[in-house]
């Protein structure tokens, strides 16, 4: 409770910073509030406010999801001076709605209301219309802003309906309440169904499930790379937390959880089989998000059909995948930013040529967040990808999960096709000029996904 | 209090029907506050205070208010007749009808409430203010991070930052980064 409140006045201070201060001391203001608010988070994770009852609960989840997103967030914001090096105008904006989104996402992993969710849902989201258009001059950011902005409104109007129709049915949004009606009508209940379903198609929206994932390749290329990896990493991260949830605390009735499994097949098939086709970087990050939503609904189908509380292993799982994910796409990103400004911001594939030449150790970098994403073992993403089929054989979706082992193979490819543009010779001879706190926040995020790879239980989780 | 009941349902009905078929642009809308006027009336007939204060504040007060300053910068008062394709006039009578439907199945059977159990002080503004500050506290300090937000970002995408009058060829996508 106090960490949200600190990184809401944080926001409206950066706000006021940017009125008198001077940009540089933007970032440094933020990181050290992110720093204190994890403090916060970290230390009291047991604390029970009553105004707090009935609508959020900081549990050990909740918390554990809270830490990750604002350490992902105080990575992205390490990358902000370099990145916003030659902007003027609304820099201070850019943090502020940042922090603002993160609140958003602490909600979503914490809600123990419909209210809360919807609340959460929109502050995460709002903010991001905006940032998704940063690029005032560039025709491909308003338009990913436009998208989004059309599209979410869209999905954001299903949740509600969702929500209306399962308050109908409960008189409460309490998600307690919701799950004492459940337990008390088991037969098959049209309007339940619904409700529970439109809810659903809201927190699959932002998570990017397909067939509501069009808008991620588009929004992805077109918003600036910052905001880009703000949304690959920690919206996601609030989405799945939110999605966690409302499953954990509904167990889905029978027919919801054919539904997701469908979800399931289709996300694997789309994002795996499209991203093999993509030749800009930005699009392929978007399809490879695409894949790994699909796993981490993987992992919260097998949370399906029990009553609340059973998946402690889910949550756990499915915060160990979203964090080590996100920081392989938070150093990921950067180094395409590097690699962009070296070849006069062309964005395919290729521009990651002459990278082992150039700079030695920032290619194996890459090549070590690459094969985190596509699964190898030793990285964190195998580690990850191995505890959701683990997790699917036990909850008995053994088809779906031969169906992910093949798609995950599948996926290896395109990762290795950029990791062989890193070692190729460049046509004609490209600096790469990198500032010392990229490099600094790129070796940080490769080790770190080395070591949780090597030592999953080192955080305790 | 039953007189009160027929004049403000007359007046609303007229101003709605009024609403329609005006010519003028300006005449519906100032039709339009009439009707809300009177509607805001049925509520305090209804001892809903609150809801009849939020309704003048909201619908009247602002949303209103936007649409008249939306006519006057369009200049759009002139008597113009706008011929609307066949296809969208189907599709409004499609909609209406449907939306009567829907209201009509709601209340065939009668919508009876019966006195015992109704609280007539549930829309009084002690009784909401009640809820919305102990019960509903949280939720409701979170939506005004919710407004900050929405605001900030409005500030963002509509203040001139110094960039957009530079017209360079959106292919080229310079960027003030990378």
């Amino acid at each position: 409770m106090s960490a949200l409140v600190l990184i809401s006045v944080l926001g409206v201070a950066v706000l006021y910073l940017g009125i008198f201060g001077r940009k540089v001391i933007l970032a440094p203001v933020a990181i050290i509030g992110l720093l204190a608010a994890i403090a916060l988070l970290a230390s009291g994770w047991h604390i029970h406010h009553p105004l707090l009852e009935g609508m959020l609960r900081f549990d050990r989840l909740a918390t554990g999801f809270g830490i990750g997103m604002a350490a992902i967030t105080v990575l992205v914001f390490l990358f902000g001076p370099d990145y916003y090096a030659r902007k003027e105008w609304h820099v201070a904006e850019q943090y502020a709605l940042m922090l603002f989104s993160l609140v958003g996402g602490l909600l979503m992993a914490s809600y123990t209301n419909l209210l809360m969710l919807f609340l959460g849902y929109e502050v995460l989201s709002i903010p991001l219309y905006v940032l998704a258009g940063g690029k005032k001059r560039s025709l491909r950011s308003s338009e990913a802003s436009l998208k989004y902005f059309l599209l979410g409104s869209f999905a954001t109007a299903f949740m509600l309906m969702g929500i209306a129709l399962l308050y109908s049915l409960t008189g409460s949004f309490d998600t307690g309440k919701l799950a004492a009606y459940m337990a008390a009508h088991a037969a098959p209940n049209m309007m339940l169904n619904f409700g529970l379903l439109f809810v659903v198609l809201g927190l699959a929206f932002k998570a990017g499930i397909v067939p509501f994932h069009f808008w991620k390749p588009d929004v992805y290329q077109g918003a600036p790379t910052l905001v880009t990896t703000f949304m690959a990493t920690v919206v996601l991260m609030a989405a799945i937390a939110g999605f966690y949830r409302f499953i954990d605390a509904t167990g889905m009735p029978h027919a919801l959880a054919t539904v997701l499994a469908l979800l399931v097949l289709a996300t694997l098939l789309v994002g795996n089989v499209i991203a093999l086709r993509q030749t800009n970087f930005k699009r392929l990050m978007a399809y490879s998000s695409i894949s790994h939503s699909g796993f981490l609904l993987l992992a919260l189908l097998t949370d399906t059909g029990f009553a609340e509380g059973h998946g402690a292993a889910v949550g756990g799982t499915l915060l160990y995948y979203t964090f080590t994910y996100s920081l392989a796409t938070t150093g990921l990103f950067i180094l395409f930013t590097i690699a962009k400004r070296a070849n006069q911001g062309a964005e395919h594939n290729g521009i990651f040529k002459g990278l082992w030449h150039a700079q030695p150790w920032l290619a194996l970098c890459a090549l070590a967040l690459l094969l985190s994403l596509a699964g190898i073992p030793l990285t964190a993403g195998f580690i990850a990808k191995y505890q959701v089929f683990l997790l699917a054989i036990g909850a008995g979706w053994l088809k779906v999960m031969l169906f992910g082992v093949l798609m995950a193979l599948l996926g290896i490819y395109y990762y290795i096709m950029v990791a062989r543009e890193l070692f190729a010779p460049a046509e004609q001879p490209v600096t790469f000029a990198v500032a010392p706190l990229n490099w600094a926040v790129v070796t940080l995020c490769t080790l770190a996904v080395l070591a949780l790879g090597v030592w999953p239980h080192l955080p305790g989780l | 209090m039953l007189y009160l009941f027929y004049l403000l349902a007359a007046v609303s009905i007229l101003s709605a029907v009024t609403v329609v078929a005006a010519r003028s642009p300006i005449t519906s809308v100032i039709a339009l506050i009439v009707c809300f006027l009177s509607i805001a009336g049925h509520y305090i007939l209804l001892n809903a205070q609150f809801l009849a204060m939020v309704h003048v504040i909201v619908y009247t007060g602002a949303i209103l208010i936007l649409m008249l300053f939306v006519i006057m910068l369009l200049n759009m008062n002139q008597l113009v007749e706008q011929r609307k394709p066949l296809l969208v006039r189907i599709a409004a009578v499609a909609t209406g009808g449907l939306f009567f439907l829907v209201l009509l199945a709601a209340t065939h059977q009668g919508l009876s409430v019966a006195p015992a159990h109704f609280d007539a002080g549930i829309g009084l503004v002690h009784t909401i203010g009640t809820v919305l500050f102990r019960d509903y506290l949280v939720p409701f300090e979170v939506s005004s991070v919710l407004f900050l937000a929405a605001m900030a970002g409005a500030m963002v995408l509509a203040k001139k930052d110094g960039t957009e009058h530079v017209n360079l060829p959106p292919s080229s996508e310079p960027g003030q980064n990378a």
